[in-house]
């Protein structure tokens, strides 16, 4: 390891970002000293509380408490979820939280286990940081998509009444809704695709780099990493999407929203 | 077809009931017009004869028998339900009056051009053309396309939530005139809703009316 260590010393030295962020809030009034504060103390909180854990998951290296803390991430992503999305008539929550476990435990453990050919597959160091990039930003793409499907299926209403009066069933009376979710959902990491390198150098990248990994391995990686993340949007969205859609109707094929 | 509303109670939240144990035979060939304010719970009538919203209690049956549930889609389709928006789709006219055609799961045939355009002229949108990008269309115009669209499917059962409200008094006249020939010569039950009393000089409507809740006999 050739990377410098950061003293206590120098952290507490990051207060002088802290104290430029808030000077600059107080001198325009934009009020937002206190969120500073509250946020500057959480960042320091969560990521040491994340550090011990990781810490001791790592000393135990063993595959259940890797899981227990991979399957403890996804039900926080899944928690922000139902927070972000302003729907309380269709119970969303059980069937997103489900569909990640399931499909992002798959797709995690095909990185580690067949690509990257790590020893053993749950290995913490490469199963955890991998899980959480997946996690992460396929926690977006699912709010995206579960957005749209429940604004659409709001304001398109009439035009899904028309299709279920004439005799549709609810798939095919909402074939186009579904799509656009989906398609909205998988967009931000296909895009990602198009300006990665151009626009700025991905984190764990940099990370890589700065922890003295020579560029092309950084870059392989990465190459992973962003291919790993556009399956794991793609298959959180269509799952979600379809199993969600699947609530927002009756037996009957009546619109619940 | 033979389809009864039993007991019918229909609410939002905690109001008053819109309708309040509500009971509705109609037989093939009937002819049924319901009139009362807006507001009265007509339209909420007709949707639950197309079960496109489930009662709060009581039930609503076909041949003396509850619909499955996942046998709707089928029923809906001998029930056909007359929106009281037109609602159209983005696409031409042609592909708006084939919708119902088009739906994989009911395996109807296609009508072609020639029937599409006798139709049309029938109702007095001479002047309209199949390629005709239909919501550009006026309300008047898509109110009788959206009725043309359920008439091409020869329901069993035809729901009308105030299909003339749009209309100047010639096309409601060919409208009105069109709903009775369909009754009269194929048998096919109508159910009319309206606001203010439609003239019907073809057939003897059973005439009944929503107040507080209650479906009377007008």
């Amino acid at each position: 390891m050739n990377v410098e260590p950061i003293s206590w010393w120098q952290l507490g030295l990051c207060m002088i970002f802290v104290i430029i962020a808030g000077t600059g809030s107080i001198m325009l009034k934009l009020r937002l000293e206190k969120d500073l504060a509250w946020g500057t103390v959480r960042t320091f909180a969560q990521l040491f509380l994340v550090g011990y854990v990781l810490k001791w998951v790592f000393a135990i290296d063993h595959p259940v408490p890797v899981l227990l803390l991979y399957v403890g991430m996804i039900l926080a992503a899944a928690l922000n979820i139902r927070g972000r999305i302003k729907q309380r008539q269709i119970p969303f929550f059980l069937p997103t939280f489900a569909s990640m476990v399931v499909s992002y435990l798959l797709v995690t453990t095909l990185v580690t286990a067949v690509i990257i050919q790590v020893e053993p597959w749950y290995k913490p160091q490469y199963f955890i940081p991998l899980g959480g990039m997946i996690i992460g930003n396929a926690m977006n793409a699912i709010t995206i998509g579960l957005e749209r499907l429940f604004t659409d299926l709001r304001k398109r209403r009439a035009e899904i009444e028309l299709m279920l009066s004439l005799g549709a069933t609810y798939p095919e009376a909402t074939e186009a809704i579904l799509r656009d979710a989906v398609r909205a959902g998988m967009l931000p990491s296909i895009n990602a695709l198009m300006t990665v390198g151009l626009v700025s150098l991905p984190g764990m990248m940099t990370g890589q780099i700065l922890a003295g990994s020579p560029p092309m391995t950084a870059v392989k990686y990465q190459i992973v990493v962003m291919l790993m993340i556009a399956a794991a949007t793609a298959i959180g969205s269509i799952i979600v999407v379809h199993l969600v859609r699947r609530r927002c109707f009756t037996r009957a094929h009546q619109l619940r929203v | 077809m033979k389809l009864r509303l039993d007991k019918v109670t229909l609410r939002h939240g905690d109001a008053a009931p819109l309708l309040a144990e509500v009971n509705l035979s109609l037989d093939p060939g009937d002819f049924v017009l319901i009139e009362g304010p807006s507001g009265c719970g007509k339209s909420s009538l007709l949707r639950l004869l197309n079960r496109l919203q489930e009662p709060a209690s009581g039930q609503l049956l076909v041949d003396g028998e509850a619909v499955i549930e996942s046998a709707t889609p089928a029923f809906r389709r001998r029930s056909a339900y007359l929106q009281q928006t037109p609602v159209m789709l983005d696409g031409s006219v042609r592909d708006n009056l084939l919708l119902p055609f088009r739906i994989a799961s009911t395996r109807r045939s296609l009508p072609s051009d020639q029937t599409l355009r006798q139709w049309l002229d029938r109702f007095l949108l001479q002047a309209v053309k199949l390629e005709d990008v239909a919501p550009h269309l006026s309300v008047g115009q898509q109110q009788r396309l959206a009725l043309i669209r359920l008439l091409l499917t020869e329901p069993e059962l035809l729901l009308c939530d105030e299909p003339t409200s749009a209309l100047d008094d010639d096309s409601r006249r060919i409208v009105l005139e069109a709903l009775q020939q369909a009754n009269l010569e194929t048998g096919m039950a109508i159910v009319l809703v309206s606001h203010d009393g439609l003239v019907l000089d073809k057939v003897q409507p059973r005439r009944l009316r929503i107040v507080d809740g209650h479906l009377e006999e007008a």
